[in-house]
Parts: structure tokens; sequence; C-alpha cells
């Protein structure tokens, strides 16, 4: 497959065919993000034999490469959606990278949250430095891979490639959660696995079932044969099993039971990645087969009630925890339930809620996750803890008012967007999803109030000591995201006008198949 | 009754009625080729590779198998990191007695063999670099289960695998480079049916067999050293 012509190479990338080169190039360098990890993990161990330090640099440099380079494809080639073929097979006998705005923000997400939570940074300060010296390496390589799988599921547009990141993801977490190797989180990482391979082979059965349907993997020919073979039960029972499957990491309602334990056991940075980042990478995927494969109402219903169920059964759990981390985790499982009812709403409105409502919390639970890093006991420790840390109390406060949607901050607007989908939406489940996100947006209020009231009471003698101040770093992080929280608050408008754009562009079908098809099949039947 | 019994309850009442559907509905044995006819047509004279299964494996769908070895690095490095160091003073089992070991070392060359056989011949017949190369693992770990003092060298070990892995990433860097596409297959193909054609597929192969082959024998010594529980 040696080419001749330069025009050759435009064969994987479908645009038009006058585009200059360095723009091609700059297109196909869309898999160097996830390629570039998965190439430092490899040789994280040997090279940590040559020396300690440069493995130690190693994960944030790729990383930071990794976001400059999404970041040069999407000035110079977006923001019109481009797409791929990797190993320069055209769709659908290859597998495509789709890159929209939508899967170039997450896929740029990824990379900057792995960043600022990267689980090496600062871990050393522990007692047991020798051992940490010793797992580094090692844990440093799992989370290159899942900042991989991670930038992989933003950006794949083949059902089974999804899945094949999705599954790295998974693996990866489960030795990120044990890293640090209490017993407890070995337990809970257990439960995990369990739940997520009984998901995974759940998601799989349903990819066999559309293949055998369609005789296809990839998701724009998948749009295009949908119409006339997935209508029915059958396509209905596919996207029940693919929801079930992809659910697992997305925190939906019967598939979380692995959550609070996980979050409450895992280093909290790798809890932040978790909660904040790959759950949203999974939401992404549903949403992607819900737009362009599954666009019968029922599927959307189907999501709506999960959604509804898991903001009452997360809040509620949420109100009634006694620990900081397995509060936040509660209050997860309650956020995405929220997500999901977002994306179950009609058109470009359920798109543009959803995507907000998700960054929003990919934003806030990180942080917040990132302050529990010393905040972990009991509820009770933190009486007073403001006045050892003024700061991390005050961005808790800002944070808490954010999540609970208090009026000028983002989350009220997002909040706001959601109950005026729903009410056009008009349909009785509509309506109880409406009533459902109220009554969990009193709970939410109580208890999250009830922790900025604890954090400001007077300091009970000797405990102020014994709780020290969140670190540095992560203090740091938590201030960068507050001041992002901020400007999105007071530049409402414009950062909702530039969501619209990326909601149209992610909920247009023939978009999708038209930059993956340029020109229809020559072999089509 | 908490929340996660009831959650466990309406999970398998669910999956119940989506068998049911499942079952009623789909035309199981009856295949919609839209894609593997394709694949049956045109992956021959276009990859040169004999063994079509690897053309789609190694490269129309190369992309997956760098995604499955690195879920299988995953696991490994995760299994490592929770197995753990083993103390100096723990009670290992006995050696296997004469007929065990001989029998073992007779395996050893004969699966090293094999191992290498199915590896370097992925694109010609059955087989390829994953079975390849828990074949070679098993060629080690055959002798390990014979004779539990003998170890491993898993710095080794790392550096086999972490090689293989990068040189993997590198060939497709390399297309990327030369091709404008991540992982094109390069290299004239040859006739079809030689030990030397069809490109760079026999190099992936040989890539994956060694990765995959030194992944498993570092995991399965990792378990075989894991503390022997006091009687």
């Amino acid at each position: 497959m040696t080419l001749e012509l330069p025009v050759d190479l435009l064969f994987g990338l479908n645009l038009d065919l006058n585009l200059d080169l360095t723009k091609v190039m700059t297109a196909n360098a869309i898999v160097l993000p996830v390629v570039l990890p998965l190439l430092a993990a490899f040789l994280m161990q040997p090279l940590a034999q040559v020396s300690r330090t440069l493995a130690r640099l190693l994960g944030p440099l790729v990383l930071a490469l990794g976001a400059w380079i999404i970041l040069n494809a999407w000035l110079d080639v977006g923001p019109a959606p481009f797409s791929v073929a990797i190993g320069g097979f055209a769709a659908p006998l290859g597998i495509v990278f789709y890159a929209d705005q939508l899967a170039l923000l997450f896929a740029l997400a990824v990379q900057v949250f792995t960043l600022l939570f990267w689980p090496g940074l600062g871990a050393a300060a522990k007692a047991d430095a020798a051992a940490d010296r010793q797992r580094a390496p090692r844990r440093d390589a799992l989370a290159l891979l899942l900042a991989s799988a991670a930038t992989g599921l933003a950006l794949s547009g083949d059902l089974f490639n999804i899945f094949i990141f999705y599954e790295l993801a998974a693996v990866a977490s489960f030795g990120l959660v044990c890293a640090d190797g209490s017993g407890r989180a070995r337990i809970a990482t257990l439960r995990y696995l369990f739940v997520s391979a009984f998901g995974s082979v759940l998601a799989l059965v349903g990819i066999a079932i559309l293949y055998l349907q369609t005789g296809t993997l990839n998701l724009a020919q998948l749009a295009q044969v949908a119409p006339e073979t997935l209508q029915g039960p059958i396509g209905l029972a596919a996207f029940a099993l693919l929801l079930i499957g992809f659910g697992v990491k997305a925190e939906l309602f019967p598939l979380n039971a692995w959550v609070p334990e996980v979050y409450a056991t895992a280093p909290a940075r790798v809890s932040a990645l978790l909660a904040g980042l790959v759950s949203k990478l999974a939401i992404l995927v549903i949403v992607r087969l819900l737009i362009l494969v599954f666009q019968q109402p029922e599927a959307s219903q189907l999501l709506l009630v999960l959604g509804v169920l898991g903001v009452l059964t997360g809040e509620f759990s949420a109100w009634r925890a006694q620990d900081f981390p397995r509060l936040l985790a509660f209050s997860s499982i309650g956020q995405l339930g929220l997500v999901a009812i977002a994306f179950s709403i009609d058109g470009t409105t359920g798109i543009l809620a959803g995507t907000a409502v998700a960054l929003h919390h990919l934003i806030i639970k990180s942080a917040l996750f990132g302050l529990a890093n010393r905040w972990s006991g009991g509820l009770d420790a933190l009486t007073g803890a403001a006045k050892g840390a003024p700061r991390a109390a005050g961005l808790f406060v800002l944070f808490a008012l954010s999540l609970v949607g208090v009026p000028p901050l983002w989350g009220f607007w997002i909040k706001l967007l959601i109950m005026v989908g729903l009410v056009q939406g008009g349909s009785p489940l509509d309506l109880l999803a409406l009533g459902a996100i109220l009554l969990a947006t009193a709970v939410e209020a109580h208890y999250l109030f009830r922790v900025a009231l604890r954090l400001y009471q007077p300091p009970v003698q000797d405990q102020a000591s014994r709780l020290a101040p969140p670190a540095r770093w992560d203090t740091g992080v938590a201030y960068l995201l507050g001041a992002c929280l901020v400007v999105i608050s007071v530049a409402i408008t414009p950062a909702t006008e530039a969501l619209r754009v990326l909601a149209q562009q992610t909920g247009d079908v023939l978009l999708y198949i038209d930059t993956v098809f340029p020109q229809p099949l020559a072999y089509k039947e | 009754m908490p929340m996660r019994n009831i959650a466990s309850l309406v999970l398998t009442a669910g999956m119940a009625f989506l068998l049911l559907v499942i079952g009623a509905d789909l035309a199981l044995g009856y295949p919609d080729m839209r894609v593997g006819a394709e694949y049956l047509r045109i992956a021959g004279p276009e990859l040169g590779a004999a063994n079509i299964v690897t053309a789609i494996l190694a490269g129309y769908r190369g992309f997956d198998t760098l995604g499955e070895l690195s879920i299988l690095f995953a696991a490994a490095t995760a299994a490592s990191l929770v197995l753990g160091h083993r103390r100096a003073d723990a009670r290992r089992d006995p050696p296997g007695g004469l007929v065990l070991s001989a029998g073992a070392d007779l395996l050893f060359p004969l699966l090293l063999v094999v191992g290498i056989f199915i590896v370097v011949h992925g694109h010609l017949t059955p087989g390829g670099g994953f079975q390849g190369g828990v074949i070679l693992a098993a060629a080690f770990f055959v002798a390990l289960l014979a004779n539990p003092a003998r170890t491993l060298n898993h710095a080794l070990l790392g550096w086999i695998e972490g090689l293989a892995g990068a040189a993997f990433i590198l060939i497709g860097l390399w297309a990327l480079v030369e091709d404008g596409h991540f992982l094109t297959p390069l290299l004239p193909l040859g006739t079809m049916g030689e030990l030397v054609s069809a490109g760079t597929l026999p190099l992936l192969s040989v890539a994956i067999g060694l990765k995959v082959g030194a992944e498993l024998a570092g995991l399965l010594a990792h378990l075989a050293d894991t503390e022997a529980p006091d009687r």
C-alpha cells in the first residue's frame, strides 16, 4: 500500500480535496493522543529502571503533548467535523475516528483533567515512600492507559473499537483503585470488577446483535441502515443491553452498587478521574448510540426512567451518607441521573442540556474529590475545618451552591434548561422527571448546606489539629476549576451559544454520515 | 431491604424479559454479510496475507488489536500491583520430582519451537501473535511448575514486553510519517503464501507474540510466586 500521489493521502481524511497537506497531517495526528500514552505506558517500567525521574515526568509530558495536538487539530481543521481512517482503510472496513466539537472537547478534557489529577503528583510525601517508589511506574502506566482509553472513547467511530477502549478503561481503573493497597479498596475493586465484567458481557451481546442485524460495526453505516434493520423489539433489546453495559461506568441506576465503596476507598484523585471523567465518556458513548442508531422514542424513555431512578436513589442515599467521599459518590450517582434525563430530551435542547450538565459535573465533582483527598473521614470530623482551611471551605461552598442550582451560578441555568426542556416535552413521564428533579434539588440543598454549616462551626477541641488542610496542589486545582465555573457563570450567554452550536453539530446524523462517507459506498447493494 | 437488593431484583427481571424477546425474534444463523463479504473479496489482494483472519486483526482492525494488547498489559500491570512481594522466609512448594522435571525439560524446546512457528506464520496459517505468545509463555511456565524454586527474570521480561509493545506502535508511527495514516501496512506484499510476504503484518505478529508471551510469563510467574498458605 505504498502511495505515490499526495491526493491519495486525502483518502482517509474526508474534507475538500483542495485542503493543503499540513492540515491533513494535523487531522491525521489526532490518533496520537490515543497512541502516545500507550507507547509511554509500555515503556514506563523499563524506563524506570534507567531513570526514575524521567519515568515520573513521562506521563505528564505525554498528556501535555496530547492536549496540544488536540487543540491544534481543533483550531486548524475545525470547527467542521472531520474523520480519520486509521490504517488508511476507508470506513466501514477500517476503523475511523470521528472528531466533531463534542469529541474534541471531551478528548481535550481527558488530557487536561488527567494532568490536573495525575496520581503521581505529591504522592511521595507519605511515610512509606520506598513502597510508593516501587509502585509509581506501574500506577503511572495505568493512569496513562486510562487517559488513552478515555480519549479513544471520545473519538472512535466504530462500535467494537469503542468496546475495546471501554474495556481498557475498566481494567486500568481496577488497578488504579487498589493501587495504594488497602484491604477495603481491594474488596471494593472486586465488586466493581464483577459488576463491570457482567456489564461488559451484556454490552458485547448487544454489539453482537447489532452486527447480526446490520452486518456492520461502523457507527456511520449503522446510522444509515438503522431505520430499516433496527426498528422494533430487537433493536430495543440491543439498546437495552448496550445501555446496561455502558451504564456500569456511567453510574446508571441499577448498576451503580459498586460506586460508593470504590470512591470511598480509592485514592481521591482516582475517584475524581472516575467520577468526573470516565463516567462522562461512558454517557457520551450512550448518547452517540442514541442519536445515530436508536432513534425510536422508547430508547429515550428508557434512559429517562433510569435517569429519574438514579436521581432519586442517589440524592436520598447521599442525604443519609456518613462520610465525605461516600456523600460525594452518591451525589455523583444523582448528578449522572440528571445527565441521563437531560440527554433523553428530544432534539438540540436535550444535547445542549446534557453536555452542559456533564461538563458542569465534570468540573465540580473532580474538584470536590480533590478537596476530599485530606477530608476523607466521617462528616463529624469536618466540624470547624474552615478554620484550618478557609480557602478550601470557601471553594466547597461555591461548588455546593452551583450543584444545587443557586441563581447566578452555571448550575442554575443548566437546571432551568432541563426543566424547560421537560415541560416542552410535556408527556406524563417528562413531568414525573420534573417533579423528581425538584424533589432531589431540595434534598441536595439540605445535605450540602448541612456539610457547609459544619465546616464553619467552631472547631471541637483537639480536632482542628487532627484534620490537615487539603494539599496545596489539590487546592490550587480546585481554585482553577472554581475560576472556570465563575467565568462560565458570568459569560453564560456566549458559553451557552457555543454549546448550542456544538449540540447542533452533534445531533446532525446526516453530517456524521457525510463526513465518514464523502462518496456513496461503491459496493452498497 | 437495602437498595442493592432491590436493584439486583429489578435487573434480573429485566434481563429475563430481554432474553425472551431476543430469543423469539433473532434470525440466528443468517448473518447480514455487509462488511464480511467485502473483507473476503478484497483482503487477499490488498494485504497479501493467506490467513484472512490475521489480515483483519492486524490490518483492517489493527487498531483494535493494539487496544487488546493494552488491555492485557493493563491486567498484568494491575495484577502485579496487587500481588506484591514475597517475604524472604516464605515457604515454597517442594520440587515436582524426577518425572515432572524431566517431562518439563523435554517439553520446553518443543513448546518454544511450536510457539515461535505459530507467531512467525501468523499471516499464513491459523494462529498468530496472541496464540503463539500464549504457547511461548506456557513453555516457561511449565518449567516453573515442575520446580517452584526456579524464578524468572522479571526485569528482562519487562524489557522484552516494553520493547515489543513499543515496536508495534513504532511500526504504526512509521506508517503515519511515511504514508499519512497510523498503522497502514507498509513494505512490498511479496508472493502470497511465502514466509516473507504481506508487508508489515508478520512484523506486527512477532511484536504481538513477544509482548503477549513476556506478559503472560511474567503474570504466571507472579501468581506462582505468591506465598503458599501455611498449613
